[in-house]
């Protein structure tokens, strides 16, 4: 009781803290806004909002007003996907894609105005569950965390590869396991971090410190988006809104089980390590769709199925901070480019991590879901203007941000170099439908696998047993054998025929 | 994905998988040039196998090589390696192709030759130009001339002041000035009735420059070029004429 009287005054100061600096609102309401619009925009995506402002914000300004800057444009770019998928039937992230599924068709029937309305207060509830989990678990997680040493660590940070490169995989999961491996592989490059010993350089003393997280996130993200959305330019033909947005309390009410069920199915899809919010609107509405006693309407227009998806996607916001703030490993790609900003700034998220930062961020999460909660209220017409730009206006500011954003982190031009090189190996990698998430999190979680894979190896004097021989070590290394083999042919034979006669 | 993207896919793959074969055999080979056994660096001594800078990698390029062959057993499996090997390629039209390497080459010359060496506005307002002439209505002959307006401002500046100690030169700030003006001109003639296009010239000059000012002035950090042709003037007057009056 006294630990959690602790945490609830400590989340309070940092709370009023927050609350009565005015540059407080100056941040959110731009970072909310400027996320909004990302996420409205078809092409650009949270990520990329993060990733972006990560250069621009990253180190240039003190942590509270950065985290501030970040989480309130993921935020905003999370809920902002849904005004493309209501009103174009294209998502406008891959998070708001199952919202196309219902949202296009109540606009279409005249009720895009009472859709949108829904769609921010499941929003908002979902960011808050999100949030709450995150305050709630992250110490219970950081408590449990205190035991987990390197062999624990380097089997986590392998299950989040692994995983991500499972469940972000469009085409073979095969083609996610190479990604993250190519991700793991770049972050070999440099000296390595135990012997100092040089790896790959080829005698190029810029690569002596390896590739960069900053340039690596905006090549990955931002390029091949800015070339593939090149190809694609025209914006089709926006509903019209219709109806009132503020929504009727009555219809919130009735739906607040699918939105409760959604906050939390959205929250534990973003504490699985490196699986983002585009999986948690599917996974929840699948689970909607199963248990909803309207399941005959989902896809034709079904309020039901709007929220799933909705609540799901931002409630996983809170819920991909706690592995990034207990175990440093990004519960998503968003979350991947926050990591980046939290090394820039010199601060390594994990059980080292100074609680401060967490409340810290649990407040700024609190306070980003209202405003985007009050924005998307009462200036929705502002983004469906904002909807009718063409691409073409927007993606060569966004590349000119991209450049003097990584430019500036690194303050060279070989930083430049590393984006545009990774960029183009990501747009092939994309064309060949190789997913970049994984990538990425190979990248950032490379060098922790590599450290603590070895330093394991030196503790126990080369005995692979050290992996299997600790309870927690057993049981992860137990979850990455069955997520390996899940995917051998043989086995799912087994299982689809198992499943066939039950 | 329908039956023939799929195809095109599985073609795509068999090419993707070779690659992926080659790099990993490549890495592979190169990891057996840090010390695996016993290898003494800088009076450091690797006496143990598990003590190797080379154990992970050896573990990642392997099963990298391992994967690799998978995916090109089951782009063969699916006929990837017959599609790709035929005349139906890897699913590329003439219009992708003009696409892609115009936009392959404003973002190379942009961040190669531009960037470093000539006037971060003058370069961006360039691109920002480029871009958006060359890929408003999708017609391949603009496409073609924005990318050759950025490729020649590019390849001057990197042919005339390619070591970094000639990167303060004017000239191809001038140049790329020019090019700018021109293309603007043209497009404005071109497309007198397109509203996007219209905005263009507004957009191509507030934009870089309101960014970086509030990079140099605002968050105080280095910017691309600081010795360009347009932003040295904004430098001095920012600190010579406007910052005195509110110091003062």
């Amino acid at each position: 009781m006294e630990f959690v009287l602790s945490q609830l005054t400590g989340f309070g100061g940092a709370f009023v803290a927050l609350v009565t600096d005015p540059l407080t609102y100056a941040y959110l309401l731009v970072s909310v806004f400027l996320g909004i619009t990302f996420g409205a925009l078809p092409g650009l995506t949270a990520t990329l909002a993060v990733t972006i402002l990560t250069g621009f914000f990253g180190n240039k300004i003190p942590l509270d007003y950065s985290l501030i800057a970040l989480l309130g444009a993921y935020v905003g770019a999370i809920y902002g996907g849904s005004y493309p998928s209501i009103l174009l039937n294209i998502p406008g992230t891959a998070a708001s894609a199952a919202t196309a599924m219902d949202g296009y068709p109540l606009a279409k029937a005249g009720r895009g105005g009472e859709a949108l309305g829904l769609t921010t207060t499941a929003s908002f509830i979902g960011t808050l569950i999100g949030t709450i989990a995150l305050l709630v678990f992250v110490w219970v997680l950081l408590l449990l965390s205190q035991n987990i040493a390197s062999p624990e660590k380097a089997l986590l940070a392998l299950f989040g590869i692994l995983l991500s490169g499972t469940l972000m995989s469009e085409d073979l999961v095969v083609k996610g396991w190479i990604a993250g491996l190519i991700g793991l592989a770049m972050a070999m490059v440099g000296l390595d971090p135990l012997l100092s010993e040089p790896r790959y350089t080829f005698g190029w003393s810029y690569m002596l410190s390896g590739f960069q997280v900053v340039p690596v996130l905006m090549g990955a993200f931002a390029i091949p988006q800015i070339i593939d959305g090149m190809r694609h330019m025209d914006v089709g033909k926006v509903a019209a809104l219709k109806g009132r947005i503020l929504p009727n309390l009555r219809t919130v009410r009735r739906h607040l089980p699918t939105i409760t069920r959604s906050g939390v199915i959205g929250t534990g899809v973003g504490a699985l390590p490196g699986v983002g919010e585009d999986v948690a609107g599917w996974v929840s509405y699948g689970v909607g769709k199963t248990v909803s006693n309207e399941s005959d309407t989902f896809g034709k227009g079904s309020l039901d199925g709007l929220l799933c998806s909705e609540t799901a996607n931002n409630a996983c916001i809170g819920g991909a901070l706690i592995p990034l703030l207990v175990l440093g490993i990004p519960g998503s790609p968003p979350a991947a480019a926050l990591m980046g900003a939290f090394k820039l700034n010199n601060i390594i998220p994990g059980p080292t991590i100074d609680p401060e930062i967490i409340l810290r961020v649990v407040a700024i999460m609190v306070l980003a879901s209202v405003t985007m909660f009050i924005m998307g209220i009462f200036t929705a017409r502002i983004f469906i203007k904002i909807l009718q730009i063409p691409q073409v206006v927007f993606l060569p500011i966004v590349m000119v941000l991209t450049t003097i954003g990584s430019f500036s982190v690194g303050g060279g031009i070989n930083d430049l170099y590393l984006m545009l090189g990774v960029g183009f190996v990501a747009y092939f990698l994309n064309m060949l439908k190789f997913p970049i998430a994984p990538l990425v999190i190979g990248v950032i979680l490379g060098g922790l696998f590599d450290e603590t894979f070895r330093r394991s190896l030196l503790i126990s004097g080369g005995d692979l047993m050290v992996f299997a021989s600790r309870p927690v070590a057993g049981i992860l290394l137990l979850l990455n054998l069955i997520l390996i083999s899940s995917q051998l042919p043989f086995i799912r034979r087994g299982f689809r025929r198992l499943r066939g006669r039950v | 994905m329908n039956e023939d993207d799929i195809a095109t896919l599985r073609a795509r793959d068999f090419w993707g998988a070779l690659v992926l074969i080659g790099v990993s055999l490549f890495f592979l080979v190169r990891t057996f040039d840090i010390p695996l056994w016993g290898g003494n660096r800088a009076g450091v001594s690797g006496a143990d196998w598990y003590n190797s800078a080379a154990i992970v990698p050896l573990g990642i390029f392997s099963a990298m090589l391992v994967l690799s062959v998978v995916l090109l057993i089951i782009s063969v499996r699916a006929g990837g390696a017959t599609r790709a090997l035929s005349a139906v390629g890897i699913g590329w039209d003439r219009q992708e192709a003009i696409r892609f390497t115009t936009i392959g080459i404003i973002l190379f010359f942009y961040i190669a030759g531009l960037v470093p060496r000539v006037d971060f506005i003058a370069g961006s307002g360039l691109l920002i130009t480029a871009l958006t002439f060359g890929f408003h209505r999708g017609l391949p002959r603009r496409m073609i001339l924005a990318a050759s307006a950025v490729a020649l401002c590019g390849a001057y500046a990197l042919i005339a002041h390619l070591p970094q100690a000639e990167w303060a030169a004017h000239d191809d700030d001038v140049v790329t000035l020019l090019a700018w003006a021109t293309l603007t001109g043209l497009m404005l003639w071109r497309a007198r009735d397109d509203r996007v296009l219209r905005v263009c010239p507004a957009i191509a000059v507030i934009a870089p420059t309101l960014l970086v000012c509030a990079m140099a002035f605002g968050f105080r950090q280095n910017v691309p070029n600081r010795g360009g042709i347009i932003f040295t003037q904004i430098e001095y007057h920012y600190y010579v004429t406007l910052r005195p009056i509110w110091r003062s």
